[in-house]
């Protein structure tokens, strides 16, 4: 299959649109755009208070998980490179869950301490990674990806350390927490994640010259000028400040960032140019996606979304496991 | 003549223990130098230091005068283009995406698109090296004397005035190291660019060399043109096997005697 990078990038931008618009009108009680329109106040409620924020932050942690899912993969040279499997999700996870602990309800730059822990959590998972592979002077991807699960395990016993600890209500928060969910977000949170996404974004399709280098390896990457270091340091801190912001307001919603890019490499082609956008628009529209169905499935009960996502990134994991062993 | 490389007392340390040098060196422009020597001798670790990808122990490099250490990577690879001997098996490429990327160096990360120099340059390495019927075809599906032609295209897509390359001919059939040894006398004859290579193949080291530079242990045992290199006492010295001159004059071609020794 030859990729057709303009018409893919042409396909989801309408995706994404059609999504964005019409994702607010569907739901546990379906409202028309006329009367939304037309100033009919239930309805323009249920669409500009409820629905719209919550669709709007889908399609931004959706984004934001599927570019910087892509510039670890690239980084890594490695298709199961994703924030999860690196341990920065599990980090923001802990870092979240002992703010919960402590059961502050100071807010700090307008969100909660629940936020700065998982943002601080994050941040300090891809220190931890990144630190322990410098530190033995191998940054290869199989060090990397090690020192990630290594992460990601410890952050799962603390976790469970600290759930075991806790009476029983805030262990409610914590899972509740921990399976990730968009249910209740306001236009706030959508601007604290805006400026993270979007600059995130803009770092990675700034660098797209020195990511198609590094699919040709470190090596020729370094001899063709790329300064191998500052690269890595760049795309880690835009994805883990990306991941850190992400997860504080929608908790951890696992696999978006595994297979969105792995789906969209095979339409769109490796070239960053367009890869990176491709996973903006198709991270965004496939997260709206994902949280109508969440949303309706059980309606008027809601799933959260990360369960939905694990549910379709297990098995997703497993095939690529699977067809990757046949090459 | 000024050298346009110039390294003085280089050192290479791996685990504690010295892998190459002390070592003095000079590159001309328009020269083109082969190392030779057997498996471990430093060939592609020189190369290495020569390019800045690694940083040596001890020892000073210059590019025309000027230390390595107030170059950036940047600066440097619009000096020294390098075709390594590993490359990755699978790059998602195509022929042409791979030699653009070899224009990295004088890119922006602020422009667009590359510009008409940019793809004049990339037009122009295909042609040199002839591959221009491959140009829309993914990397993965050439063979692997393509693959060689294609990275080296890139190498020269970089505009660099040296050019460093690595076992070139490794891993090629017949007809494809006649094909690249035609191409890089023509690189570096004809065109008389300056180049810097490793190779095992003696005869494609006499026929290119303007100097051989004959390593061992991480030591330079000898250098001097093709006739002074390739003698039978010194590549027996050199490699602990024994060689035959098939062929005398100023480019003495070599046969490796396989009958083992009595």
């Amino acid at each position: 299959m030859t990729p057709r990078p303009r018409l893919a990038l042409a396909f989801l931008a309408v995706l994404a649109a059609a999504a964005l618009l019409g994702a607010p009108l569907l739901g546990s009680q379906a409202v028309s755009l006329a009367d939304v329109l037309h100033g009919d106040p239930t309805a323009a409620a249920i669409f500009w208070q409820i629905r719209l924020p919550r669709v709007l932050l889908a399609l931004l942690a959706g984004a934001g998980l599927a570019v910087s899912g892509l510039g670890f993969q690239t980084l890594f040279r490695n298709e199961l490179a994703e924030p999860y499997t690196l341990g920065v999700a599990s980090g923001a996870a802990l870092g979240a869950v002992l703010a919960l602990r402590l059961e502050e309800a100071t807010a700090w730059l307008g969100l909660p301490v629940v936020a700065l822990g998982s943002f601080l959590g994050a941040l300090s998972a891809t220190a931890l990674v990144v630190g322990l592979s410098l530190r033995r002077r191998d940054t290869t991807t199989s060090t990397l990806l090690l020192a990630g699960i290594a992460v990601s395990l410890s952050c799962s016993a603390i976790i469970l350390f600290l759930q075991y600890l806790a009476d029983s209500t805030q262990t409610f928060r914590m899972v509740r927490w921990m399976m990730g969910g968009l249910a209740v977000v306001g236009y706030r949170e959508v601007l604290w994640v805006l400026p993270w996404v979007l600059g995130g974004a803009a770092v990675l399709f700034f660098l797209r010259w020195d990511l198609n280098l590094l699919l040709m390896g470190e090596e020729l990457a370094a001899s063709r000028g790329v300064d191998l270091g500052r690269l890595r340091l760049k795309v880690l801190l835009a994805a883990s400040l990306m991941i850190g912001a992400l997860v504080a307001v929608a908790g951890p919603i696992g696999f978006v960032g595994l297979m969105v890019p792995h789906v969209l490499r095979r339409q769109v082609g490796h070239d960053h140019l367009f890869l990176a956008p491709a996973c903006l628009l198709g991270g965004g529209a496939f997260l709206v996606l994902c949280d109508l169905v969440a949303r309706t499935l059980m309606a008027p009960a809601e799933l959260p979304v990360g369960v939905l996502t694990a549910l379709l990134g297990g098995p997703f994991f497993l095939w690529l496991l699977i067809w990757r062993s046949k090459r | 003549m000024t050298a346009l490389l110039t390294a003085r007392g280089l050192t290479y340390e791996a685990d504690g223990r010295t892998i190459l040098g002390p070592l003095d060196l000079e590159v001309h422009p328009g020269e083109c130098l082969v190392l030779v020597g057997p498996n471990g001798a430093g060939k592609t670790t020189l190369l290495r230091l020569l390019t800045g990808l690694l940083r040596p122990r001890a020892g000073e490099l210059f590019w025309r005068g000027r230390p390595y250490a107030a170059l950036s990577r940047r600066e440097l690879a619009r000096c020294i283009a390098y075709v390594p001997q590993i490359r990755p098996a699978r790059v998602p490429l195509t022929v042409e995406e791979v030699v653009l990327l070899g224009r990295y160096p004088h890119l922006s990360a602020l422009q667009w698109a590359p510009k008409t120099a940019d793809f004049t340059a990339v037009d122009e390495a295909l042609a040199v090296v002839g591959v221009q019927e491959l140009r829309r075809r993914p990397v993965d599906e050439l063979s692997g004397g393509e693959r060689q032609a294609v990275f080296i295209a890139a190498a020269l897509a970089q505009e660099a005035e040296l050019l460093v390359l690595d076992e070139p001919t490794i891993h090629l059939d017949a007809r494809h190291q006649s094909d690249l040894a035609g191409l890089l006398l023509r690189l570096a004859g004809a065109a008389g660019r300056t180049v810097v290579l490793a190779t095992h193949d003696l005869n494609l080291a006499s026929l290119l060399g303007d100097r051989l530079l004959a390593l061992a242990g991480g030591c330079i045992l000898a250098a001097g043109r093709p006739a002074e290199i390739l003698q039978p006492d010194l590549l027996e010295r050199l490699f602990r096997a024994r060689f035959e001159i098939v062929r005398p004059g100023e480019r003495p071609v070599t046969l490796l005697r396989l009958e083992p020794t009595p």
